[in-house]
């Protein structure tokens, strides 16, 4: 804009915190102010735990406060969010869409609580204990709800977070992890390897490549379970805090403003991958209402107009409801859900919007 | 030797007693009180000249009562000798504490008679010439925050710069808020969480902003809870968590930088 021309030199934090003032306080409106400060000061993480590992480090944890936020959300259940948990049920009069893998157990210290995780240590057998990532980027995954037998497709996959939660489950029956990026793509292989054992990693049931996601259509139609559409965006909390490798520089400026139209290419490919009668994912992790409910919609609508299919947006309500003693839910959003940083607990932003595929 | 011979051989010796303080004015209990802490002192010095350190106090216009409290909150001040303590009197009359101001600063914060006056003398000239406050200003700066001359002299200077600097606060409203009443770490720790909320800016080169910045005053002369709520529009537990994160960015980015604290 009009601002930065006049300060050339402006580093592409800065940048970056202009935009967001400028658009997320006419989206967000009275909250802005305090996911503002959220994103400005450091993040919380939670560890998710390896199934795979002797798991030496967890008690020690569970000493120091930790806590499973998952079985920890369902704990909330019978409480006074269950009655709206039951009406949300009875409204859209389906069979319990929270189906959440025992498997998966992630750990966070509780609200309010600043201590950091030391890293993980590898058991007898090389392999490391949890791996650290925002807690709530595990929301996507479970959202996915990966049943026994699935074929999974996981479109954006480096450096390999979600397809390492997906694979806690050991539900997974094939799962194809892919990325533009090669050298991001090695990274997910090595994190992976660091946290799998080798027998869940034949060929049989991986594969990971480096296609360009949005012609996924064109390699392999209807044929996933599953499909996350896990998209590159302006990656909020990044661009404030790092100069390096920020998508707010002034070279990318024009990658930067082709972003939506990527992401409704990705999501759409991802559509076309999934199986009528299957579910899609969407998720970022940007607040950017352009980024997260518009390219679902122009997904949506292109999935129609061009390819004839129908799709059935699928309430999260219910996943946010369970898991609103752990994370902050943007309030009201019309589609999708979303986790809005807050100082006490500091996760997010993370979008995710789940869609059926009827036809 | 009875009781009240003792007290006589003291006073004509012009050592304390309780006798010398009754007359002096105050009462009882005071004297009682007063006599046991000089006698308590170590050394036994202070016995010699807390007379005439007393009297001191009393031609600056203190009345027992006063000059009770101020040495009960100040008992140091015992230690002073007479002359000294005129000279920095007459050294904070010269500073522009004029008669009223004067006993109240000393009333309200007796410690800054038993700073030497040399050390008096560079925070006046550090105010005066790095900071650019006029010399009635720095009277003022005396009179509402006299802790200022204890403090050390990197640490003002900071304070001064960050809020010149950062926060765009000109001298004059330094002065009006008492801003060296507070603490560096309150004053950055209250600012910084108003800033990463969006609702302060550091002006421009012409000194302007896109919002408008509250005032210094109504940041720092309100309690906590005012501040989170009115100023800062937050919840407690927000600028809670905060203020456990700032401390610890702190405590690396000092790490990270050697000692100081530069941002
Ligand atoms: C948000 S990251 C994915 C994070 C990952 N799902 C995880 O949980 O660790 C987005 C990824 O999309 C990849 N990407 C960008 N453009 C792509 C494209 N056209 N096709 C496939 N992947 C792409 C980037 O290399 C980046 O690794």
């Amino acid at each position: 804009g009009k601002w930065a021309a006049t300060h050339p030199k402006q580093p592409p934090t800065r940048m970056a915190l202009q935009h967001f003032d400028a658009t997320y306080s006419a989206q967000l409106g009275a909250l802005w102010p305090s996911i503002r400060v959220a994103l400005l000061s450091e993040r919380k993480y939670g560890a998710l735990l390896n199934h795979f590992s002797h798991n030496l480090d967890v008690e020690e944890l569970q000493a120091q406060g930790c806590k499973d936020f998952i079985s920890n959300g369902e704990g909330k259940l019978h409480t006074a969010s269950k009655r709206k948990l039951h009406d949300n049920l009875l409204l859209r009069s389906a069979p319990s869409p929270l189906r959440l893998s025992p498997n998966i157990r992630c750990l966070v210290f509780p609200r309010g609580d600043i201590t950091r995780f030391r890293p993980a240590r590898p058991d007898k057998f090389g392999l490391l204990s949890y791996y650290l990532l925002d807690a709530a980027s595990i929301l996507p995954c479970l959202a996915l709800d990966v049943q026994e037998s699935h074929t999974v497709l996981d479109l954006c996959a480096a450096p390999g977070g979600k397809a390492l939660v997906l694979l806690q489950t050991q539900s997974v029956r094939f799962l194809c992890a892919n990325d533009l990026s090669v050298s991001r793509t090695s990274r997910l292989k090595r994190v992976l390897q660091s946290y799998v054992p080798k027998a869940l990693l034949t060929d049989d049931k991986l594969r990971i490549t480096s296609f360009d996601g949005t012609i996924w259509g064109e390699i392999e139609r209807n044929a996933f379970d599953r499909v996350l559409v896990d998209v590159p965006c302006t990656t909020d909390r990044h661009s404030l805090m790092e100069d390096d490798n920020n998508i707010f520089s002034r070279s990318r400026v024009g990658e930067r403003r082709s972003l939506p139209q990527l992401q409704a290419e990705l999501l759409l490919a991802g559509i076309l991958a999934t199986c009528p009668g299957g579910d899609v994912l969407y998720s970022t992790c940007t607040l950017s209402a352009n980024q997260n409910q518009a390219v679902v919609q122009q997904a949506v609508q292109l999935a129609e107009e061009q390819h004839g299919i129908q799709l059935q947006v699928i309430s999260l309500c219910p996943l946010a409801q369970m898991f609103s003693n752990t994370f902050h839910f943007a309030p009201n959003l019309h589609l999708g859900e979303m986790v809005i940083p807050h100082l006490a607990a500091n996760f997010g932003p993370i979008y995710l919007c789940k869609l059926r595929r009827l036809t | 030797l009875t009781p009240s011979l003792l007290q006589h051989n003291k006073r004509n010796s012009a050592e304390l007693s309780l006798r010398s303080l009754l007359d002096m004015g105050f009462t009882e209990y005071q004297a009682e009180q007063l006599y046991d802490s000089v006698s308590r002192m170590k050394g036994g010095n202070a016995a010699k000249h807390v007379l005439s350190t007393l009297s001191v106090l009393f031609v600056l216009g203190l009345n027992p009562t006063t000059v009770h409290k101020l040495l009960d909150k100040c008992p140091e001040l015992y230690t002073v000798k007479d002359v000294q303590l005129q000279q920095r009197i007459t050294q904070l009359r010269h500073l522009g504490l004029v008669e009223g101001s004067l006993q109240r600063t000393v009333s309200h914060y007796p410690k800054i008679l038993t700073v030497p006056m040399k050390s008096v003398k560079s925070v006046v000239q550090f105010l005066r010439e790095k900071c650019l406050f006029t010399t009635q200003q720095v009277a003022e700066i005396l009179r509402d925050s006299p802790a200022v001359v204890l403090e050390d002299l990197d640490q003002l200077e900071y304070k001064f710069q960050y809020v010149y600097f950062r926060m765009g606060v000109k001298q004059a409203e330094m002065v009006k808020c008492r801003l060296f009443r507070f603490s560096l770490d309150n004053v950055r720790c209250r600012h910084t969480f108003l800033e990463r909320r969006g609702l302060y800016q550091t002006p421009d080169k012409k000194g302007q902003t896109t919002i408008i910045n509250p005032k210094l005053d109504g940041i720092l002369n309100v309690d906590e809870g005012t501040f989170t709520a009115d100023v800062a529009q937050a919840s407690p537990e927000e600028y809670d968590v905060f203020q456990k994160l700032l401390a610890r960015e702190w405590k690396e980015e000092e790490f990270e930088h050697g000692s100081g604290v530069i941002r």
